[in-house]
């Protein structure tokens, strides 16, 4: 298959999941302690003003919960299905040593056809902001 | 491999030329036109097989050839019949072809899948465009909730096609349905639970019993014209899947031995329920949906008997059922009353329409002299060659006779009962009309010949 | 680690997401519940690739991740849709097709 099996030969012993384990320990420390450090050194103060949700300095109006513009949903649903083809570079970013020219020339096929959706999505106006 | 390269690209192909084409009659012309050209392709390929896809995970043979060239052959006959009702769906006229041609694109993989990686790519790009075109009329309560249901129901599905596909990868450590080597002395657990799933994943797709109660929602929810391909060339693409995998994977004696009989509950239950409910439904569409899942329930047979019998069975029954059922719902989108009533006295009115409708519906019956009865017989045939499957065959005999109730109604209809049919005689065309009856006698033409088809198997 | 256990961890994985899609009424949560029984066969999929030394299975799961991207993007799309009309996800209300 595409991917060499000697990518997978890292030992399995537990020792080898201490660097994951080093690594959570410090993100809970470092979280933790920046916590902890900003309630003990920063200022306080209390009053109304102070529970106010705050938006960039502009006094909020109404509820954050309301129907938005169709176009949100729309380009957030388009970056999910380009983002995630994506992950058809990674076999071959591994690879592209091993697949050689005939490998390039089906990435090229492939992004010619990412580039086919693309451009269909433009002609199709789905990234127009205005109607 | 011809079909499937070349409905993919022809479809996107469609896309673009729906951005440049505002002409709709342009566009049906395209979409007819290369859909004869991917049956020439696809037969091309049978008198010169060409080189299998690289890394060996498709392998079209000459049975894999046959039904791309049957599934190609009814969606053109449905294309002629009712390309003129995409128009109905909504504006986006070339996606709604192209989306079919993507479906087709799907079919062509299920037929000559070598690999489940494959088999579960195909059952995907067959899925996933039929969710978009089930809501394509997007103003349309009904249309919505089928497609949500449809959705919902297909992905989770797909989830117990996934953890069968893994299992049985965990147990042989090969995706490739040939290299398996399951006939071996011990069984693994593992192995029989794959199996499970994969006989759960995949009856849920084709809507058998006791997986089948999303399909009547979605078929009477779904446009009609949607519905009409949904109901046939897709079905018929999940049997040759279903029946491609079980009789090269899971073949060998001491593993059917575990499975056989849970498809045959399977095929008794599909049959009981389908039949027994199209008994009492009033909407035409609906009891076509009903009349589906029974179908669904005889074609399951040829998965109980797995050998060349049931090849030919699944494959005449795939060409019977498609064009009877495209044909009836080509006359029923034409109807503004889709129940039983609105049929009443076409037979006058439209006797052409009338006689070709009759045609499809004893078709479906199962009639000597029509397809339909072929297909019933080597289907039957190949359940009765696996020994001690006798009681499922009178049960599916039974069932068959049950089935002519619901058929008749609609002829007794039709034929003898008074009163103005409701029928947009606007849209009967000659055209359509002469359609309709070549569509018929191909029915007739190989339930007296079934040699059209099955003489083209080696 | 023996693979046994990354075969109850996916499994019980894949049984959460199904007793999701049975109990829960909202659509968005039912559909969360799929894609969780599609990562418990992700899960699967890799232990045994690497139980097997072979990385035919972790191709695999880059399909399945693709395509559930696309079942995505169209369900949500179908989602939207049925929202824009009914102002509700539960599937409880839609009822329009049981007569």
């Amino acid at each position: 298959m595409l991917l060499h099996s000697y990518v997978l030969e890292a030992g399995t012993t537990p020792i080898s999941y201490f660097p994951i384990v080093l690594q959570l320990i410090m993100a809970l420390v470092f979280v933790g302690g920046v916590m902890i450090a900003t309630h003990l050194l920063g200022p306080k103060r209390k009053g109304s003003d102070k529970l106010e949700n705050f938006e960039c300095g502009i006094q909020s109006q109404g509820n954050a919960r309301q129907p938005m513009a169709i176009n949100y949903f729309l380009t957030a649903i388009l970056f999910v299905l380009f983002d995630v083809e994506v992950i058809f570079f990674y076999p071959y970013a591994v690879n592209f040593k091993i697949l050689g020219w005939a490998g390039f020339w089906e990435m090229v096929l492939f992004v010619a056809f990412f580039f086919a959706g693309f451009f269909y999505i433009i002609r199709k106006g789905a990234l127009n902001w205005r109607d | 491999m011809n079909e499937i390269v070349f409905t993919a690209v022809f479809g996107v192909f469609l896309l673009f030329s729906g951005l440049f084409i505002r002409s709709k009659n342009a566009i049906r012309f395209i979409a007819i036109t290369g859909m004869g050209l991917a049956f020439l392709v696809n037969g091309w390929e049978y008198f010169h097989p060409g080189n299998d896809w690289p890394g060996g995970m498709i392998h079209a043979d000459h049975v894999s050839i046959l039904f791309n060239a049957i599934a190609l052959g009814c969606t053109l006959v449905y294309f002629l019949l009712s390309g003129k009702d995409f128009e109905q769906l909504g504006e986006h006229l070339a996606e709604y072809f192209a989306l079919v041609y993507f479906i087709l694109c799907g079919v062509g993989i299920a037929s000559s899948f070598t690999s489940l990686l494959m088999l579960f790519l195909a059952i995907e790009i067959i899925s996933i465009p039929q969710y978009i075109l089930a809501g394509s009329q997007k103003s349309n309560l009904k249309s919505n909730e089928a497609s949500l249901k449809y959705f919902l129901m297909g992905a989770f599905s797909t989830g117990f096609l996934l953890m069968g596909i893994a299992l049985l990868y965990g147990s042989t450590g090969t995706f490739h349905i040939g290299e398996m080597n399951l006939g071996g002395s011990g069984i693994d657990p593992l192995v029989l639970t794959g199996i499970l799933f994969l006989i759960v994943g995949l009856t849920f797709k084709v809507g058998g019993a006791p997986f089948h109660f999303w399909t009547p929602d979605v078929y009477d929810g779904a446009p009609s014209v949607v519905t009409s391909f949904m109901a046939t060339v897709v079905k018929a693409a999940g049997f040759i899947a279903f029946l491609r995998l079980f009789s090269i994977a899971f073949s060998a004696d001491n593993i059917t031995a575990h499975w056989t009989l849970v498809i045959a509950l399977i095929a008794a239950a599909t049959l009981l329920v389908g039949n027994f409910t199209a008994v009492f439904q009033v909407s035409v569409k609906r009891m076509l949906a009903y009349s589906s899942i029974s179908q669904a329930g005889f074609m399951i047979l040829a998965l109980v008997g797995l050998g060349t019998l049931a090849w030919d069975g699944i494959l005449l029954y795939a060409a019977a059922y498609s064009l009877a059922t495209i044909g009836a719902f080509a006359v029923l989108i034409r109807m503004e009353d889709y129940t039983y009533e609105g049929y009443r006295g076409l037979g006058k009115k439209q006797p052409l329409v009338a006689l070709a409708n009759t045609v499809f519906l004893l078709s479906l019956t199962g009639i000597p002299a029509t397809a339909g009865f072929m297909a019933k017989y080597f289907v039957l045939s190949s359940a009765l060659q696996r020994g001690g499957m006798l009681w499922l065959v009178i049960l599916a005999l039974c069932c068959a006779a049950v089935s002519a109730y619901y058929y008749f109604r609609l002829i007794w209809a039709m034929y003898f009962q008074e009163g103005e049919p409701a029928i947009l005689p606007d849209r009967i065309t000659p055209a359509f009309k002469g359609l309709l009856i070549f569509t018929a006698l191909l029915v007739v033409a190989i339930g007296v010949y079934p040699g059209l088809v099955l003489n083209w198997l080696p | 680690m023996p693979i046994s256990n990354y075969i109850f961890l996916s499994l019980a994985l894949f049984c959460i997401g199904v007793m999701g899609v049975l109990i829960r009424r909202n659509a968005i949560i039912i559909f969360m519940c799929i894609e969780l029984m599609l990562n418990a066969v992700n899960l699967m999929l890799v232990a045994f690739s690497k139980f097997h030394h072979d990385a035919s299975a972790q191709v695999f799961v880059f399909f399945i991740m693709v395509v559930a991207a696309a079942e995505v993007s169209v369900g949500l799309a179908i989602i939207v849709m049925v929202y824009r009309q009914l102002h509700s996800v539960d599937v409880g209300v839609m009822n329009r097709l049981k007569h």
